[in-house]
């Protein structure tokens, strides 16, 4: 009886135990959703045949299988049914439709959604799949963040559609992150960091000391983050950089300077006005920002410094961004006597630059200082191989368990939220962490992460890839080579893939562009070609001769092959043409952005003078697609036919008025 | 055997109300608050292309604005907002105002800007409402 019994039980157990499987896959919370799925389905079906497809739709797990991914597999489609139905969008999570962005809903059978979003592809199990718990190998990416997913594959700077990725990325590049890290891509980063070279002679102990304290509160524009640094690391630092040798030659020509009689600073007003310093520079915070404020400079640099500076920038850091101005010997003592007399801080003690005398023990200690610190990383040449900070690569890779949080235990333990407070406060993890505290506001701080979340550890296949496109950049070399690099071209212009972007005229191919001649007037006299722009081309007192070989070889290198000399393909416009296009002109309502005569908007360059400036097959390409040159340009494609724009084209070139330049900027 | 059956049944019963419960998916309101990602696409269509004349905050106010005659629309209007559905934002942003029977000075940006640019920008518009 008691056997009879004992095998009963033990039978009864081993049903139950057999049945567990099935019951358990029975009870799979993915099946729940799936007939739950079809209620919302049939509810939103808009025909009795939609009703039925959802009706009949099969329980039964979904996936994506990408071979040429890495043989990713995502089942996330799985519960997220209606990611491409487009009836779903009001839906309920996890059943609504994907927002609508450069790849989906159309290419989500192509890149799967691990691709972009993070998360373990193969899971079923919502907490799996997201990889909610802190040792989650592939936890999902933060919405917030979600942009790091384009950067896992496209390696541009800027990426289209991601604003907050393209942001982050400059950010880095601007904040000189690379100088210390390693990254794919920034191997041959160098920082834009000036040399220190001149400092002895250039500022006091006392600016110094306000600088090294705090960057950021003596120059809003500065790019150098802040130290912590002590009062004690700061005299040392001090006594070191104050003990450097000024080369001789530059030693000579700011002893010269310092010597020389005082200018007229009124006309040094003008002079810096007519300039256009603040296309780069700022004064007191008004300004493009990507050079130092100026606003206190003549508290900043002495005044010996700051004319043999100006004179030939170039000479004191070969890596420089600011051009050798052709001023006159007088022009640079005028402006540098209006800096004396208002560009100062009239607030700041009288021995704001005062030299400091050098104690040889304190310079040793400084000069130690200087290289653990990493000062050298962006003031000194550093090599790749020497760069100290820790590699990013596979930075948005790292899993949370692997982080140092050290002292923040008040933090979340997730990647992004280290992260972040890396960024934020970077030596609150521990004692004596290197690297500094960057001022970034909550946005930038957002968008830097963002960047470093798309930093993956292994590029992903080629097949998936998608590096920028790379556009020749021609810069001759000889005579003109030397000018465009004089004047700086590059700093603000781009050509190619390469060059600045404080000038929204890329120079690749302004000689398809201009008229030569009118070019070697613009040159010389720059004027303001879109007044509504802060950042106008300085006043570089471009020499006639200089400004002829420069627009010879625009004229010759800077050639789109595409664009027609002669768009009327050697049928003149008529009257008739030009009166069509005019007709046009205003029916397409160019003039709210463009001003003609004396009536039109400020948004586009006046079209004045587009005889005089524009080359008829460039207009004529342009009017065709205005974005074939630069994708942001704003003025907008009308999708005209050839023969409007053609007309137009005729109408344009009729505009043949000098330029109303002196007019238009002081209006 | 009844007594199986029933242990069974019991079983069944349970594991079922309990994942019926965990995962009911969360009611949402029926129709959903544009994604951030959006939002922020709309922000950057409309401080690349809409800012010069509608202004910063869709006031009409942007710095072409008083070149314009008829002036450009107060997007930040609620009577206009609320006149308007989002495909006629839309409409009128991709065929311009020559296209719905206004000014031909609101160009029409159909050409320039895709569907899903369009429809973020109206996104964005929808959230300038005073």
């Amino acid at each position: 009886m008691t056997l009879r019994r004992l095998f009963a039980f033990s039978s009864l157990a081993f049903l139950i135990v057999l049945a567990f499987s099935p019951v358990k896959n029975a009870l799979r919370p993915y099946r729940a959703l799936q007939r739950q799925f079809r209620l919302e389905g049939i509810a939103r079906a808009s025909s009795a045949k939609a009703s039925e497809m959802y009706a009949s739709r099969p329980i039964a797990i979904e996936q994506i299988w990408l071979p040429e991914l890495n043989d990713r597999v995502d089942r996330c489609t799985t519960c997220h049914l209606g990611v491409a139905d487009a009836a779903m969008t009001s839906a309920p999570q996890p059943f609504r439709t994907h927002p609508p962005t450069f790849h989906t809903p159309q290419d989500i059978q192509r890149f799967g959604c691990t691709a972009c979003h993070g998360g373990e592809g193969l899971a079923t199990d919502q907490a799996d799949a997201h990889g909610t718990s802190p040792d989650a190998t592939t936890p999902i990416l933060p919405t917030d963040f979600i942009e790091a997913g384009c950067g896992r594959c496209h390696d541009a700077d800027t990426v289209r559609d991601a604003p907050m990725l393209s942001s982050g990325r400059a950010l880095m590049v601007k904040s000189n992150c690379f100088a210390c890290h390693k990254a794919r891509g920034h191997e041959d980063f160098r920082a834009d960091a000036p040399s220190l070279d001149t400092l002895p002679t250039k500022t006091g102990a006392e600016w110094l000391r306000r600088w090294l304290s705090d960057p950021k509160a003596v120059d809003a524009n500065a790019t150098m983050p802040n130290f912590q640094l002590t009062a004690d690391d700061i005299k040392v630092l001090s006594h070191y950089l104050f003990g450097r040798t000024v080369p001789p030659q530059l030693q000579h020509a700011i002893d010269l300077a310092g010597a020389e009689p005082p200018g007229d600073s009124a006309r040094g007003k003008t002079l810096f006005a007519e300039s256009r310093c603040i296309s780069c520079h700022t004064v007191d915070g008004k300004g493009n920002g990507s050079a130092p404020e100026l606003g206190k400079i003549a508290s900043r640099a002495s005044r010996g410094w700051l004319i043999a500076f100006v004179r030939d920038p170039q000479a004191f850091y070969p890596q420089t961004r600011m051009p050798r101005y052709s001023f006159t010997d007088a022009d640079v003592r005028d402006v540098v006597a209006w800096f004396e007399d208002e560009l100062r801080d009239f607030d700041a003690p009288a021995n704001i630059l005062v030299p400091l005398r050098v104690n040889q023990t304190f310079a040793e200690k400084g000069e130690k200082l200087f290289k653990s610190a990493g000062c050298f990383a962006c003031h000194g040449g550093m090599k790749e191989g020497e760069r100290f900070g820790p590699d990013l690569y596979g930075t948005g890779e790292r899993k949370a368990t692997s982080l140092d949080f050290g002292k923040r235990t008040d933090l979340p333990r997730t990647l992004a939220a280290w992260l972040t407070a890396k960024i934020s406060s970077p030596r609150s993890f521990a004692p004596g962490l290197k690297m500094p505290t960057f001022a970034f506001d909550a946005a930038q701080k957002r968008a830097i992460v963002t960047a470093l979340l798309a930093i993956p550890s292994t590029p992903v296949p080629e097949a998936y890839h998608s590096a920028p496109p790379q556009q020749a950049a021609i810069v001759p070399a000889g005579a003109v080579g030397e000018i465009m690099s004089r004047y700086r071209c590059l700093s603000c212009h781009q050509v190619g893939s390469r060059g600045g972007d404080i000038s929204t005229a890329p120079l690749t191919f302004e000689g398809s562009k201009v008229n030569r001649d009118w070019l070697v007037r613009y040159l010389a006299v720059p004027y303001s070609i879109r007044p509504i722009i802060a950042e106008r081309m300085p006043v570089l007192k471009v020499s006639k001769e200089e400004a002829a070989l420069l627009a010879d070889a625009i004229a010759m290198i800077y050639v789109d092959p595409s664009t027609p000399d002669d768009p009327f393909a050697g049928r003149p416009a008529s009257d008739r043409d030009a009166a069509e296009g005019e007709r046009l002109y205003t029916t397409f309502g160019c003039r709210s952005c463009h001003i003609i005569g004396k009536n039109g908007g400020y948004y586009g360059p006046p079209l004045t003078e587009t005889h005089a400036r524009l080359k008829p097959g460039w207009v004529f390409r342009f009017l065709q697609n205005p974005q074939r040159w630069r994708a942001d340009v704003r003025c907008p494609n009308y999708g005209m036919t050839d023969t409007d724009a053609l007309r137009l084209t005729a109408y344009l070139e009729t505009l043949a008025e000098a330029p109303a330049a002196g007019k238009v900027a002081a209006k | 055997m009844r007594r199986r059956i029933l242990l069974l049944a019991v079983i069944l019963l349970l594991c079922a109300a309990s994942c019926r419960r965990a995962n009911r998916p969360a009611s949402a309101a029926a129709v959903p608050r544009p994604s951030q990602y959006e939002l922020r696409l709309g922000k950057e269509v409309y401080q690349s292309y809409c800012i010069g004349c509608h202004g910063d905050s869709g006031a009409g106010d942007g710095f072409n604005a008083f070149s314009l005659d008829p002036h450009p629309r107060d997007l930040g209007d609620p009577a206009f907002q609320k006149g308007k559905s989002n495909a006629d934002l839309a409409d009128a942003i991709r065929r311009g105002g020559a296209g719905v029977g206004l000014t031909s000075l609101m160009p029409p940006w159909g050409h320039t800007l895709d569907d899903r640019h369009i429809d973020a920008v109206v996104l964005y518009i929808r959230s300038l409402r005073r």
